[in-house]
């Protein structure tokens, strides 16, 4: 939470760009992003299609740095919840013939529902057993989702209608790109008022928390339900952009990727992984498409990363960033890393 | 006015008894010093008070309600407060938010309009030695004791329980300590401090409770309690 008082002695344009948590550097990144399908060689399709991916990894890891990040709680079924979101949605457009994009905001609900009950349920354990918790039920709805054949298909996959009709890739980018940045705002904003300062204060020292008149059952659970709530959308978004959905967008792998993205991004800063996301998971491609006679060895980098990350430098990118480039003297190239000075 | 009151408070970790029937009082304005020697029960009895550890039976009241079992945000919002033997703000916070937590969630809605300005006097008040900016991992214990009193005061509490607040300072810190005690007492905050400094006990202090074993022993003013023989007994075995 800010502790600065010089709000008032600002102009227009850092106003709007504080209201939308950015720094002319983050809204340069942000334009070029937008920019990226026209400049070659990112124009091309299949190139389009991995950045689609690294911005649904993006999106995932700043809905994850909300649980991970703020109440230091790992959901490792953080997967799980998004493939149930994009289960849900599917199922929703086959069946009852919905419009995708109502059955995707239906998806992040029915997540946001199962996020209250994990919530809910892990409400008394720490750290650790919390994770576990999470894990165990993320692989449980994995298992029903491979199991329940006659309504998922199982693994020889669901086939669902896309949301965009059209073979060009280019839409489905700026949507994801969309959905990164709203999805960034509103965790930004939720943690910049009174509730961020009271997920830091659980996350960092129980007791104390409580101590200090914080009652941690409504902003636990309240963090679950938004965090899953994310991830359902995003799952949504998966199922109706690949057309087809198996039960593998559920397994701990995938959240094994975002978690390594979220925290070689920085842990607790929201937009560190989101950022890391773009090299890293675009490099992360080019490895698994040129050796595709090794497969799993995309696992064995981002391991083999998350390891000399934490042990080396456990701030991840955002603290370096924080850190070194952040201060810069230069005024002008301080007012662009930072906004109001 | 009775501030405090507990009767026959029971705390049991499976077959182990922790405190065992221990009736105390604490009026308005004392500073009780609760004494006793390690492992006596001392922490687990506040902790029983405070909501962390609830106890196993009897009852506690505060201003005349009861309050037996309640959760430490309910009682914090109550006006009790406490300080951790092992000091504990959050560690990744800077020092002001640290206490902006309390001041906010701590006190009922709309009691502080401004909160930053609020938890900076509260810094000043406990005569906290660094830059409001400071991440509090990076802090002495020295340091970070002062920044957990600031925390627990920025409640507004009407009672603050202070666990081992004075252990481990030095002479000049022990002169600092025993001055912001007696500031806080001024303003109105009554006070159970668990403590082992004798020296600090007898310029402060009011009156005494001493626990051996979980059971109280002795209870009363001051002078009468650190000259009672069972309780020497207790401290020289």
């Amino acid at each position: 939470m800010d502790t600065t008082t010089a709000h008032q002695q600002m102009n227009p344009f850092d106003k709007l760009l504080d209201k939308l948590c950015l720094t002319p550097a983050g809204l340069l990144g942000l334009i070029l992003l937008f920019a990226l399908p026209y400049i070659p060689p990112f124009n091309q399709e299949y190139m389009l299609r991995w950045l689609i991916y690294c911005g649904f990894i993006a999106a995932m890891s700043v809905g994850f740095d909300l649980t991970a990040g703020y109440i230091s709680i790992v959901n490792f079924g953080y997967a799980a919840v998004s493939g149930f979101g994009g289960y849900t949605s599917a199922l929703l457009v086959i069946n009852l013939g919905l419009s995708p994009w109502i059955a995707m905001a239906a998806g992040g609900m029915t997540a946001g529902v199962l996020g209250l009950m994990i919530g809910m349920i892990s409400l008394r354990l720490r750290g650790i057993f919390a994770a576990c918790l999470s894990w165990f039920f993320g692989l449980a709805i994995m298992g029903l989702a491979t199991k329940m054949v006659w309504l998922t298909r199982g693994p020889s996959g669901l086939r669902t209608p896309r949301l965009f009709e059209t073979d060009s890739n280019v839409p489905f980018y700026f949507l994801i790109i969309i959905l990164l940045y709203l999805i960034y705002l509103a965790c930004k904003w939720v943690v910049r008022s009174k509730m961020g300062l009271a997920f830091q204060a659980i996350g960092q020292n129980m007791d104390a928390a409580r101590t200090s008149g914080i009652n941690p059952v409504y902003y636990r659970v309240f963090n679950f339900t938004m965090s899953c709530a994310i991830a359902g959308v995003l799952g949504g978004y998966y199922a109706h952009f690949y057309g087809i959905l198996t039960p593998d967008i559920m397994h701990t792998g995938k959240t094994v990727e975002v978690l390594a993205i979220a925290y070689i991004g920085g842990r607790g800063s929201l937009w560190g992984g989101a950022v890391i996301a773009f090299p890293f998971i675009f490099i992360m491609e080019i490895i698994r498409s040129s050796l595709s006679n090794l497969p799993g060895l995309n696992l064995i980098i981002y391991a083999l990363v998350l390891i000399l990350v934490m042990i080396y430098y456990p701030g991840g990118f955002s603290y370096f960033y924080d850190t070194n480039i952040r201060k810069v003297k230069n005024k002008a190239l301080r007012y662009f890393f930072n906004g109001r000075a | 006015m009775i501030v405090l009151e507990t009767e026959n408070l029971t705390k049991k970790f499976g077959g182990l008894t922790a405190v065992n029937n221990v009736s105390m009082t604490v009026n308005e304005g004392d500073i009780v010093g609760l004494i006793g020697p390690n492992g006596a029960g001392k922490t687990t009895l506040i902790n029983a008070i405070s909501g962390l550890n609830p106890p196993t039976s009897g009852w506690v009241k505060m201003f005349g309600h009861k309050t037996t079992g309640l959760p430490p945000e309910k009682m914090c919002q109550r006006g009790l407060s406490r300080t951790f033997q092992i000091p504990s703000p959050f560690p990744k916070m800077t020092a002001i938010e640290s206490v902006m937590t309390a001041t906010i969630f701590g006190n009922k809605s709309g009691k502080v309009h401004d909160p930053v300005q609020h938890s900076r006097q509260m810094l000043e008040f406990v005569e906290f030695p660094m830059k409001e900016t400071v991440v509090a991992e990076q802090l002495n214990t020295v340091q970070l004791k002062r920044l957990d009193l600031a925390r627990a005061l920025a409640s507004n509490p009407k009672l603050l329980f202070m666990d081992e607040m004075a252990s481990g300072l030095s002479e000049g810190e022990l002169n600092d300590i025993m001055r912001i005690i007696d500031k806080i007492s001024k303003k109105g905050i009554s006070i159970l401090m668990i403590e082992h400094i004798m020296q600090l006990i007898m310029a402060v202090c009011n009156r005494l409770l001493c626990i051996q074993f979980g059971t109280k022993i002795a209870e009363g003013l001051t002078k009468e309690v650190a000259n009672d023989p069972k309780v020497t007994k207790a401290y020289l075995g």
